[in-house]
């Protein structure tokens, strides 16, 4: 070090420091690639390059050069530059990516009636494409009416595609058929069949294990899940429902000539008095507040809960495989949906989410968009993504297309479903074996019936400005004090104390007021 | 005119004074230019962000075409009937951690400092270093595990023994020292580093004066190691005021739950929901800036009563 002279140090600071800025400001302006390409061929024949952002449920999302990817991208004339987010964020990223201003060309909005969502609508930020639509027959066609009336915005048009989905499925109770034949009972019809049945989930060892080790409901109560279904979750949230006979926030009252805020119906205290009961009683999970939603699957699937509330989809996928692990006498057919409770189930929106294209876009190239969406609903397009590729993922055998289930599923050929679907296709009954296909026949069967008495949110797509301030304090409120309630750490006046608090509270007055206005000038009154 | 003449050259010669400086050290501030410039890039210049919460902000407009409306954010922030409940949680939570947490990695590191083994006493140390590395998400899993009074593993003990379950997680009397008890799980062997440092750096001869003295074990760490890594204690006391706002967000939010909503919602729980969840971007970050000036206020006064009582502060 010594023999190493004073103008090679000072020569070697330099040059230290010039790689060390260098490097600063580099990393610094890392991040703009790209976004000239963008834009730059609106029509012409070239493929046309669109960035999506949307859901995805898989661990690992389809990669760039995903083989599905590259068929319906050649199929659709276009270059995707697809942003696949988790679902858990999917909200959070949401509102990052509003936020920062840089939004893709089309971008899923899973709930078009979110503060950031509606304000920006407001400003003119994503293109109407309400007078565009009747130009592309698939779109116009294909999806239901149903999906483009519920996401109008305040104003009457649509600013985003709606990703259609049936309303019959939602998610509603289902229960292990085995437990209920094993303890000699009837597939309860009403809310108090339904505790009697649950009671004896809990008691008679349904599981045959000697132990009382078993729960009822797979419940539990997430922040996550505040602004609906009673701001209680999917589980105790559908039986508050299935007390008020409706999912909805809002209830007709014929006798005053207006909506009526959920919270302030007496249903909605025998429901929590019903609720409380329950709990003590051990007919869900003791740490109800501490569990979140695969929290709450796992006790299902491990053959520790014999209610869940979910769609009858995801029977195979999410629960009875690895049901079936723990409990090999389980069948298929004893994942048994309920069809009604106190005569009600719910009707679905018949769409989840909406795709917006961002008022940035030209219109030759939001033009453009609109016909890829059109073209990759077309019937040849869109079997790509459900059968896959011929000798790949699927064979022909005696004209019909057998396909290979594992193979699909590692393609990750049902993401693109979150992008388009296509929902008015005769439904498949057909399984991989016998008893998925009786399990699928008995699925269909239920929805059918279903369909007879399901009930519609009534309220949904209306808006009220004062909701939009108001509401998410007051959903949060709601849950926290709902949840003291069932786990008894506050006594049932308290809820009597908080409605009449609500009923004088000029914020729920005036929001009661606007959404009464908005539902009767949808009726057309 | 002489004044100002005087003036000018003064002012003049503090330039060369200056340039001089520059010239004599140019290699020292051109090694001191990247962490300048990092600063600036990556800190500074994003601060421009702040402005956001005098206006309402919408991400369309961005920060040039928003609406300007003063202080609106911060009054609706004072009238707000939860102020008082958020302010009053976060300085709890804080306060707990400053009087059970602060002193806990001194008196675990005067302990190992005793150590006669320096084989034992590595393996301890990264023993208690490991929890560190673990996430938050990892920690609170692992509490739902032990803690759960349904299913947690201690309840289920406490039942084998014929003792009643306790309920811990979905308690609003115990949250508050739950959470700071399990910061203290999770960080107290690693700050432990800092004071082990200090007191490597003591001269051994002052133990060997004291024990010739015939002075004790807690003689010595009372006369010798205290007031060695006094200095040290007194700028991580005042670092740790000036975060007196920021009560650990992945651990709180993942703590959370209905049962303890009045006990833990804090300042950054109130900042995510309503900034990131309900897009009130202005909003929170007049929430944010409003906890970082408290925090800054802190640090500036403590480290002024600090340098007046004669000791060094960290400025």
């Amino acid at each position: 070090m010594q023999k190493v002279g004073k103008r090679n140090t000072r020569s070697l600071t330099w040059i230290i420091s010039i790689v060390l800025v260098l490097s600063v400001v580099l990393s610094a302006c890392g991040n703009k690639e790209e976004g000239q390409a963008n834009g730059s061929n609106g029509n012409a024949d070239y493929p046309l390059e669109v960035s999506i952002m949307t859901i995805t449920p898989s661990a690992v999302p389809a990669a760039d050069d995903n083989v599905i990817k590259r068929a319906i991208e050649k199929a659709t004339n276009s270059k995707m530059n697809i942003q696949w987010v988790s679902n858990n964020i999917y909200g959070d990223k949401l509102n990052l990516t509003l936020a920062s201003g840089d939004i893709p060309d089309l971008i899923m909005i899973n709930d078009p009636f979110g503060s950031t969502f509606t304000k920006m609508v407001k400003q003119g930020a994503f293109w109407d494409v309400t007078p565009y639509i009747k130009d592309y027959p698939n779109l116009s066609n294909g999806i239901p009416d149903i999906a483009w009336e519920t996401t109008k915005a305040a104003d009457g048009n649509n600013y985003g595609i709606p990703r259609p989905r049936p309303v019959t499925g939602d998610s509603f109770f289902i229960i292990r058929k085995d437990w209920l034949d094993k303890l000699n009972l009837q597939v309860p019809e009403t809310t108090d069949e339904l505790f009697e049945v649950m009671k004896a989930f809990v008691e008679q060892d349904p599981d045959g294990n000697g132990a009382k080790d078993t729960t009822a409901l797979a419940a539990y109560i997430s922040p996550d899940d505040l602004g609906w279904g009673g701001n209680l979750g999917p589980v105790l949230g559908a039986i508050e429902s299935s007390f008020i006979g409706t999912n909805s926030s809002w209830k007709w009252d014929e006798s005053q000539g207006k909506l009526i805020y959920r919270e302030l119906l007496p249903e909605v205290r025998e429901s929590l008095q019903y609720l409380t009961k329950a709990y003590s009683s051990g007919m869900m999970p003791e740490d109800l507040l501490s569990l979140k939603l695969t929290q709450a699957r796992e006790l299902f699937k491990r053959n520790q809960a014999g209610i869940i509330v979910d769609k009858t989809g995801t029977m195979r996928k999410i629960y009875a495989d690895d049901l079936k692990k723990v409990d090999p006498s389980f069948k298929y057919t004893d994942f048994y949906p309920l069809t009604n409770l106190n005569g009600y189930n719910p009707k679905g929106a018949g769409y989840n989410g909406i795709l917006a294209i961002p008022a940035s876009v030209p219109e030759e190239k939001m033009k453009r968009i609109l016909k890829l969406l059109d073209t990759w609903m077309n019937p040849e397009v869109f079997e790509i993504q459900q059968f896959g590729i011929e000798g790949t993922h699927y064979e022909v055998v005696d004209g019909k297309k057998v396909t290979n289930t594992e193979k699909l599923t590692a393609d990750n050929a049902s993401d693109f479903n979150h992008i388009v679907n296509v929902i008015d296709l005769p439904w498949d009954t057909t399984g991989e074996t016998d008893e998925e296909t009786q399990a699928n026949e008995l699925f269909k069967k239920v929805e059918a019936e279903r369909d007879k008495t399901s009930v519609a949110d009534l309220s949904a797509g209306l808006q009220s400005e004062t909701g939009q301030k108001v509401l998410s304090e007051l959903n949060k409120k709601i849950q926290d004090l709902k949840a003291k309630i069932i786990l008894g750490r506050e006594p049932i006046e308290a809820w009597d104390t908080f409605v009449e608090s609500l009923r004088n509270d000029p914020n729920v007055q005036a929001m009661s007021d606007e959404m009464t206005e908005a539902y009767k000038k949808r009726n057309g009154q | 005119m002489n004044t100002v003449k005087g003036k000018q050259t003064s002012a003049r010669s503090k330039w060369l004074n200056l340039l001089s400086a520059l010239r004599r050290d140019q290699s020292l501030y051109l090694l001191a230019l990247p962490g300048i410039l990092f600063f600036l890039v990556f800190k500074y210049i994003p601060m421009w962000g702040i402005i956001i919460a005098f206006q309402d902000y919408s991400p369309f407009r961005g920060i040039q075409g928003s609406e300007w409306v003063g202080l609106q954010h911060f009054t609706e922030l004072f009238a707000n009937p939860d102020f008082a409940l958020l302010f009053r949680n976060t300085l709890a939570i804080s306060l707990l951690n400053l009087i059970l947490f602060f002193p806990f990695p001194i008196l675990i590191s005067l302990g190992l400092n005793e150590l006669r083994s320096v084989a034992y006493k590595r393996l301890i140390q990264t023993i208690i270093y490991m929890p560190h590395f673990l996430s938050w998400v990892i920690i609170a899993g692992l509490t739902l595990l032990l803690f759960a009074k349904g299913t947690g593993l201690i309840n289920e003990l406490f039942t084998l023994w014929g003792w009643p379950r306790v309920d811990i997680l979905t308690n609003p009397d115990s949250f508050w020292v739950m959470v700071t008890l399990q910061a203290m799980w999770k960080e107290a062997g690693w700050g432990t580093i800092v004071f082990l440092a200090a007191m490597a750096s003591v001269d051994t001869q002052l133990y060997e004066a004291a024990r010739m003295d015939g002075a004790g074990r807690l003689r010595q760490i009372w006369h010798i190691t205290l007031p060695a890594i006094r200095s040290v204690i007194i700028v991580l006391l005042i670092l740790r005021l000036g975060d007196i706002m920021e009560v650990g967000f992945e651990q709180i939010f993942l703590m959370y739950n209905g049962a303890v909503s009045e006990v833990a919602e804090v300042f950054d729980t109130y900042v995510y929901r309503t900034g990131i969840e309900q897009g009130d971007f202005s909003y929170s970050t007049a929430v944010g800036l409003f906890k970082s000036v408290i925090g800054l206020v802190l640090v500036v006064v403590a480290n002024r009563v600090v340098k007046r009582m004669g000791q060094e502060g960290v400025y």
